[in-house]
C-alpha cells in the first residue's frame, strides 16, 4: 500500500499508466500524429474553437439533420406534445401527432420490441425517468412485464392508465427542472443550490410510490382471479374425471362378467330417463329423486339393481 | 473485500489515479430521478471497512465522476443539473466546489479526463452535444454537435490525446478529432441505443461499445463496416464497458440485469467471470490503473464493492 501522506502533487501528472509501457501492438492508425502543446492552444490553431457555446436544442438537432445516417430519428419524448392523449399508448396510433414524428419509429427500428402499445410502455417511462438513462428499461419493462401475452388482454385498460402516469410525471418534471437545477451564471464558485422544496420532492415520490402500488394491486386483483377460475375448473376436472372412471369400471366389469354391486344406485329419473348424476346442487337437484342413504329404501321403486 | 453503503443510489465509481486506496463514488437520491446527489470520496483501508475520506452534496444527482490526472486532488463530477463541478479535496469542504461549469442544457451524464494530456476534460449530455473543457478555463473550449439523441458516454483515445470517441442514442459511435471541424468516423454500431464506449488501452484502433441490445460489440476503427467481436451474455442493456488497463483485451461490463461482468474479446468462450453481487441494477464499474485484478462496482442498490478479481464480491 502506498504512503497516503504523500505530498500534493500539485501540476504533475498521474504515475505512468500500465499501457504506456508497451507499444501499440497492431498497425498504423488512421489518426493524425498528436499535436503538442496545451489543449486549448491546439483547437484555437486548428480554427474549430467556439468557447463557451451553449446548444439548444432545437439548435442541435438542425446541425444533427445534416449528417443523415438514413436512421431513423427517434423524437423525443418531451417534444411529443400529445402526451395527454392516453388512448395513443394503447394502439400506438397517436405517434403521428407528435411534434418531431418520424416515419418508422414505431414499426420499424423498435418493432422487435415487441407490442407496439407493450413498447410504448416503455417509452414512456423513459420519458419518465428522464430519457436517456432509461433507455435500458425501456425493453426491460417494455419487454419484460407488460410485453407478455397474459396480461395483454386483460390489461388492455391498464396500459391506458400507465400511460397517462407517464404523463403525469413527464409533466412533474417539467416542473421540476429549472426552478432547483438553476443556479446564478455569473456566481459559479458558490455553493450548491438548495435542493427541491421538502413538499414537493415528497408529493413526487408519494405519487410514484401509489401509482406503483396501484399497479401491484392490480396485477395482484387478476392473478387472485385467475388462479381462483383455475382451480375451480381443476376441481370440476377432478369431479368429472372421478364420475368418469367410475362409469368406466362398471362397464369393464360388465364386460368381463363380473357383476358389481353398486354403491350408490342411480334410479331413473321420473319419466323413465336415467336422472341427473349425483351432483350436489345440481340443476335438478331439487325435483330430482334423492339417493337413499342406506340400503332401507332400495326397493322402493320396484326396479331393485342388485341381486 | 469491504462494502460501503451510500445514503443515495449509486451512478459511478472510480478509482484514483494517484492512490491505489482511493476511489470516487457519484450518487443520486431516489434512482437518479428526483433529488440531490452526493459525492463520496473513499479510502480503502487492509482488513478494516472502507472509510470516508470526504463527501460532497450537490443539489441534483451525480451521474458522473473523474478524477484529474494532474492533480491527485481534483475530482470532477457531472451533475443532472447539466453543470460540471470541482472540487479540490485539499481544501475545507466549505469551499468546495471550487468551480461549477454550466453551459450544458440538459443532464451530464459522462465525464472523461484526458489521460494523455492532462489538461482537458470531455463531458457528455443529453442536449446531444459533447464538450470539451480545460483545467484553466471557465468557458469550455468546443462543442460538438453532430449526434442527433442523447450522447451517453464519451472516451479518449489513451495513446492520441486529440483523439476521442462518443456514444449516443441515435445508435452511432462518432469518433473525433478535436482539430477538425466534424466527426471523423460514423459508426452506427447497433440496432438501439448506445449507452458506452470505451478505447482499448493496448491497441488504439480498437473500442468497445455497450448498447440496449444487450451485446457489447469490439471494433476495429480501420474498418468498422463489421465488429470484430460480438460479446453476448448480458440479460439487458449494458449500461457500461470499460477496458482493463493491464491486458489488453481484457474488458468489464455492468448491465441493467444487475451483473458484472468480466469479458476476453480475443478468446472463444469470451465470458471469463460475472459476478451477481448486485441486488439492482448494476450502473458503475471501474477497474484499478494501480492494482492489477482490482475492480469496484456500484448499483441502484446503494452499495459499492471492491474486490480482487477472482473472489466474491461479498466475500467480507
Amino acid at each position: 500500500m502506498e504512503n497516503p501522506n504523500r505530498p500534493q502533487q500539485s501540476g504533475t501528472s498521474a504515475p505512468p499508466k500500465p499501457w504506456e509501457r508497451s507499444g501499440s501492438s497492431s498497425g498504423p492508425a488512421p489518426f493524425k500524429p498528436p499535436s503538442s502543446g496545451s489543449t486549448s492552444d491546439i483547437v484555437e490553431a486548428s480554427g474549430t474553437a467556439r468557447p463557451g457555446e451553449i446548444v439548444t436544442t432545437a439548435d442541435a438537432n438542425t446541425v444533427a439533420n445534416r449528417n443523415a445516417l438514413g436512421r431513423p430519428l427517434p423524437s423525443r419524448p418531451w417534444e411529443q406534445q400529445t402526451y395527454n392523449n392516453t388512448t395513443a399508448l394503447g394502439g400506438g396510433v397517436g405517434y403521428g401527432s407528435g411534434l418531431n414524428y418520424n416515419s418508422g419509429y414505431g414499426s420499424g427500428t423498435y418493432g422487435s420490441y415487441g407490442a407496439g402499445g407493450s413498447y410504448g410502455g416503455g417509452m414512456y417511462g423513459n420519458s419518465m425517468y428522464r430519457g436517456g438513462m432509461y433507455g435500458g428499461t425501456g425493453s426491460l419493462y417494455g419487454g419484460g412485464m407488460y410485453g407478455g401475452g397474459m396480461y395483454n388482454s386483460s390489461f388492455g385498460g391498464g396500459m391506458g392508465s400507465y400511460g397517462g402516469m407517464g404523463m403525469g410525471m413527464g409533466m412533474g418534471m417539467g416542473m421540476g427542472g429549472p426552478p432547483y437545477g438553476d443556479q446564478d451564471p455569473n456566481n459559479p464558485f458558490a455553493a450548491p443550490s438548495s435542493p427541491p422544496g421538502f413538499w414537493v420532492s415528497f408529493m413526487h415520490v408519494m405519487q410514484g410510490v401509489v401509482t406503483f402500488f396501484g399497479r401491484v394491486a392490480m396485477l395482484i386483483d387478476q392473478n387472485t382471479q385467475a388462479f381462483h377460475m383455475f382451480m375451480s375448473a381443476l376441481l370440476q376436472l377432478f369431479d368429472r374425471s372421478g364420475m368418469l372412471y367410475g362409469e368406466l369400471a362398471r362397464f369393464v366389469f360388465r364386460l368381463l362378467g363380473i357383476r358389481t354391486k353398486p354403491q350408490k344406485v342411480q334410479p331413473p329419473g321420473p319419466n323413465g330417463l336415467p336422472g341427473p348424476h349425483n351432483f350436489p346442487g345440481g340443476p335438478n337437484s331439487l325435483e330430482g329423486p334423492k339417493v337413499a342413504p342406506s340400503g332401507a329404501w332400495d326397493g322402493v321403486w320396484g326396479n331393485e339393481p342388485s341381486n | 473485500m469491504p462494502v460501503f453503503k451510500t445514503p443515495f443510489n449509486g451512478y459511478s465509481v472510480k478509482f484514483s489515479p494517484f492512490y491505489e486506496h482511493r476511489l470516487a463514488v457519484g450518487t443520486a437520491q431516489n434512482f437518479g430521478i428526483l433529488g440531490n446527489g452526493r459525492l463520496h470520496i473513499l479510502d480503502l483501508n487492509p482488513s478494516q471497512p472502507i472509510s470516508q475520506f470526504a463527501s460532497f452534496d450537490t443539489s441534483d444527482g451525480v451521474y458522473d465522476v473523474a478524477w484529474s490526472e494532474s492533480h491527485d486532488s481534483l475530482v470532477l463530477a457531472a451533475v443532472a443539473d447539466g453543470s460540471i463541478k470541482l472540487y479540490d479535496l485539499s481544501l475545507p469542504p466549505t469551499s468546495n466546489p471550487i468551480r461549477s461549469l454550466h453551459e450544458h442544457t440538459r443532464e451530464t451524464h459522462s465525464i472523461d479526463y484526458n489521460p494523455t494530456r492532462p489538461d482537458s476534460f470531455l463531458s457528455s449530455s443529453w442536449d446531444d452535444t459533447v464538450k470539451l473543457w480545460t483545467i484553466d478555463r471557465p468557458t469550455s473550449v468546443r462543442t460538438f454537435k453532430e449526434h442527433a439523441y442523447c450522447v451517453y458516454s464519451s472516451s479518449w483515445n489513451p495513446r492520441h490525446a486529440d483523439v476521442f470517441a462518443s456514444a449516443s442514442g441515435d445508435c452511432t459511435v462518432r469518433v473525433w478529432d478535436v482539430r477538425e471541424p466534424g466527426s471523423t468516423m460514423i459508426i452506427p454500431g447497433h440496432e438501439f441505443e448506445i449507452l458506452s464506449v470505451d478505447w482499448n488501452k493496448y491497441d488504439d484502433c480498437i473500442l468497445a461499445t455497450g448498447s440496449v441490445d444487450k451485446s457489447i460489440k469490439i471494433w476495429d476503427v480501420r474498418n468498422y463496416r463489421v465488429p470484430m467481436s460480438v460479446l453476448n451474455g448480458h440479460g439487458y442493456a449494458v449500461r457500461k464497458v470499460k477496458f482493463s488497463p493491464h491486458r489488453g483485451s481484457l474488458l468489464v461490463s455492468c448491465s441493467y440485469d444487475m451483473s458484472v461482468c468480466m469479458w476476453d474479446y480475443m478468446v472463444e468462450d469470451a465470458l471469463v467471470g460475472r459476478y451477481d453481487h448486485h441486488t439492482e441494477f448494476a450502473v458503475g464499474v471501474d477497474m484499478s490503473v494501480l492494482v492489477e485484478g482490482l475492480m469496484a462496482s456500484t448499483g441502484w442498490d446503494e452499495l459499492v464493492y471492491v474486490w480482487q478479481h477472482g473472489t466474491d464480491p461479498r466475500a467480507q
